[in-house]
């Protein structure tokens, strides 16, 4: 399948003896395409293309109130450099981004290298593994929340049972990031693993045979073989994680509600916050999303670009 | 994926044939075992537990050391959520948003693949390459924009602003122009050749021959739409509009709602997509295999 079709200058009806296409395709099949794509394309220009271009420009302006809008140029950028809040929302952000990117890529691979063998109940346990790609996140994060709850939660009266003491989870700032990290890799890893056993199904098993005739041990095959290999489909699962961790939001609403003391408050909550409750101002929270357009958009562009050179070299 | 699963089915348990899948020796058979086991149950537990104490009473909740199975099976949670809590109201809401979007984002998506895939005209590579970019732009990055334009059009707090905007998903155009492209054009040829119109061209053979990139889009927009979370939130604004999430997550960080009520309609969210999927995995796998899509 090709991404882009070359644009036929003879429509196929025409057989090709150079009628212009104009005369020889009828009326109703020239209007047709654009009747075809025309709702769909409408709703795309409406709510994400003009939002996406306008979003730059409400970031150059002030609302105190949401209601009146005054121009302010480049003042809600230099407010966010100022901003402690919006520091500690970035650094929140990319430390939990970071994590999530590099664990769940290796936990998937790690996965789908367990489930890319011949084992009973293989489809089962996919099944299992995919079951929290399903869920609500609003719903996950309460689980979590309840199951971490200092006094009455699951995971304490375990830990109680068997002596360890009653960890404050939600409580202690860094104990509460590395729930969220946690609680993020339960309900991602599932997807990432399917794509990853997508892809491992994709090699040639000739390269595992050549490399076993070869006498490589299972652990050279899989770092000389099956890695390099796989680096394509890598690729997507780091873009596609990464996009997801910098979006991370709802099951964090729930979890911990972004504390204790804005600990796990990340980006688009921060922006939510500034956008939605008062004191409303949707300059500074505009200036924060394109904060975070432009990083989202920069590290996937290198990501494309490393790789390509990686795959060329 | 699916040669995967018919390979496994043609062939017995316990045979290994050929030597790029290796007999693993039996140690390390075994801790693929244990770690899979120990695994599923990370991920089951917190589920069944759930399900467990949703029919639990608030003072079984508060029990220390907590019962693992509740006193009794009955209702009684689910019964009142939905009537004192209004929750009945919550779970039309989802119903109405789930259904309609998926009808609206089924209806546009195939004719704008269509359109895109089985014409030439001007603009095509362009509205195809804005359908590819917008596919990197989601929701959170443009929330106060959308917004605004969903203020401006009269969309805020009513249902109809929950269903149209996220309709148009450029992951289902592509999926389904991708599909399509495979599609022969004699046949569309043919039908014109005997008299067909356009549009009950891709009435009647496109849209019967997209039957497997249509089943993943319902599945994936009911998951996305059943699970929406930030754009309800910003939308429904009074009580009747809430969908479920919104719902659990106001009344459950506002302590409004006993948890028990909370735990019970947290289980009647999670039914519909567990269902969904047992009835629809081989699509759901095989979707996100040739799509990485999400």
């Amino acid at each position: 399948m090709t991404l882009f079709a070359r644009r036929e200058r003879r429509s196929p009806t025409a057989n090709g003896r150079g009628a212009p296409r104009r005369r020889t395709v009828p009326r109703n099949q020239r209007l047709a395409p654009y009747l075809f794509v025309l709702p769909n394309m409408l709703i795309f220009a409406v709510f994400i293309v003009y939002p996406t271009i306008n979003n730059f420009n409400i970031s150059a302006y002030d609302s105190n109130n949401g209601r009146t809008f005054r121009y302010v140029g480049g003042r809600n950028y230099s407010e966010l450099v100022d901003n402690a809040e919006f520091w500690a929302a970035a650094r929140a952000t990319a430390l939990f981004a970071v994590c999530f990117v590099v664990l769940v890529t290796a936990a998937s691979i790690g996965l789908a290298m367990l489930l890319d063998q011949r084992i009973r109940g293989r489809g089962l346990f996919r099944a299992v593994f995919f079951l929290p790609v399903l869920l609500s996140p609003v719903v996950v994060g309460l689980i979590w929340g309840w199951i971490f709850d200092r006094n009455n939660g699951l995971a304490n009266t375990v830990l109680r049972g068997v002596g360890l003491g009653e960890p404050g989870w939600l409580i202690n700032d860094k104990l509460a990031m590395t729930v969220v990290i946690f609680v993020a890799l339960w309900t991602h890893v599932g997807f990432y693993t399917m794509i990853i056993l997508a892809g491992l199904q994709g090699i040639d098993p000739t390269y595992h045979e050549a490399a076993m005739i070869d006498g490589a041990s299972s652990w050279q095959r899989f770092r000389s073989v099956t890695l390099p290999l796989l680096r394509p489909t890598t690729m997507v699962v780091v873009i596609l994680s990464m996009i997801a961790g910098f979006q991370a939001f709802d099951f964090i609403w729930t979890l911990t509600g972004g504390g204790p003391v804005g600990a796990t408050t990340l980006m688009v909550q921060y922006i939510y916050q500034h956008a939605f409750e008062s004191p409303i101002r949707y300059g500074l929270a505009s200036a924060g999303s394109v904060v975070l357009f432009c990083t989202i958009f920069g590290l996937t562009a290198l990501n494309f670009l490393y790789n390509h050179r990686k795959a060329a070299a | 994926m699916t040669a995967q699963a018919t390979r496994s089915k043609t062939r017995p348990a316990g045979t290994w044939t050929s030597t790029g899948d290796r007999r693993p020796p039996a140690t390390g058979k075994v801790l693929t075992y244990a770690v899979l086991i120990a695994l599923s149950i990370v991920v089951l537990a917190p589920v069944v537990w759930t399900v467990l104490s949703s029919f639990k009473t608030q003072a079984e909740l508060a029990q220390r050391p907590p019962t693992i199975l509740p006193d009794s099976f009955g209702l009684t949670n689910y019964t009142e959520a939905m009537q004192t809590f209004r929750f009945a109201t919550y779970l039309k809401n989802s119903v109405v948003v789930t259904v309609g979007a998926t009808v609206l984002t089924l209806m546009i998506n195939t004719t704008a693949a269509y359109g895109l895939a089985k014409y030439n005209f001007r603009g095509r590579n362009f509205l195809f390459l804005v359908t590819l970019g917008t596919i990197m732009i989601p929701l959170q990055i443009i929330l106060i924009p959308v917004y605004q334009v969903a203020s401006d059009l009269h969309l805020v707090n009513s249902l109809w602003g929950l269903i149209i905007p996220p309709a148009a998903t450029p992951t289902g155009v592509f999926l389904l122009r991708q599909y399509m492209l495979g599609i022969p054009d004699d046949l569309i040829e043919a039908a014109r050749i005997d008299g067909a119109g356009e549009f009950r061209i891709f009435l009647r053979i496109i849209v019967p021959l997209c039957g497997a990139p249509i089943a993943v889009l319902t599945i994936f927009s009911v998951i996305w739409r059943w699970n929406d979370f930030l754009w309800p939130l910003i939308i429904s604004q009074s009580q009747d509009k809430y969908t479920l999430p919104v719902a659990l997550a106001q009344f459950d960080s506002q302590l409004v709602v006993p948890f028990n009520y909370i735990l019970a309609m947290s289980v009647v969210s999670m039914l519909p997509v567990i269902i969904i999927f047992l009835v629809l995995q081989r699509h759901i796998v095989r979707g996100i295999a040739s799509t990485g899509l999400k």
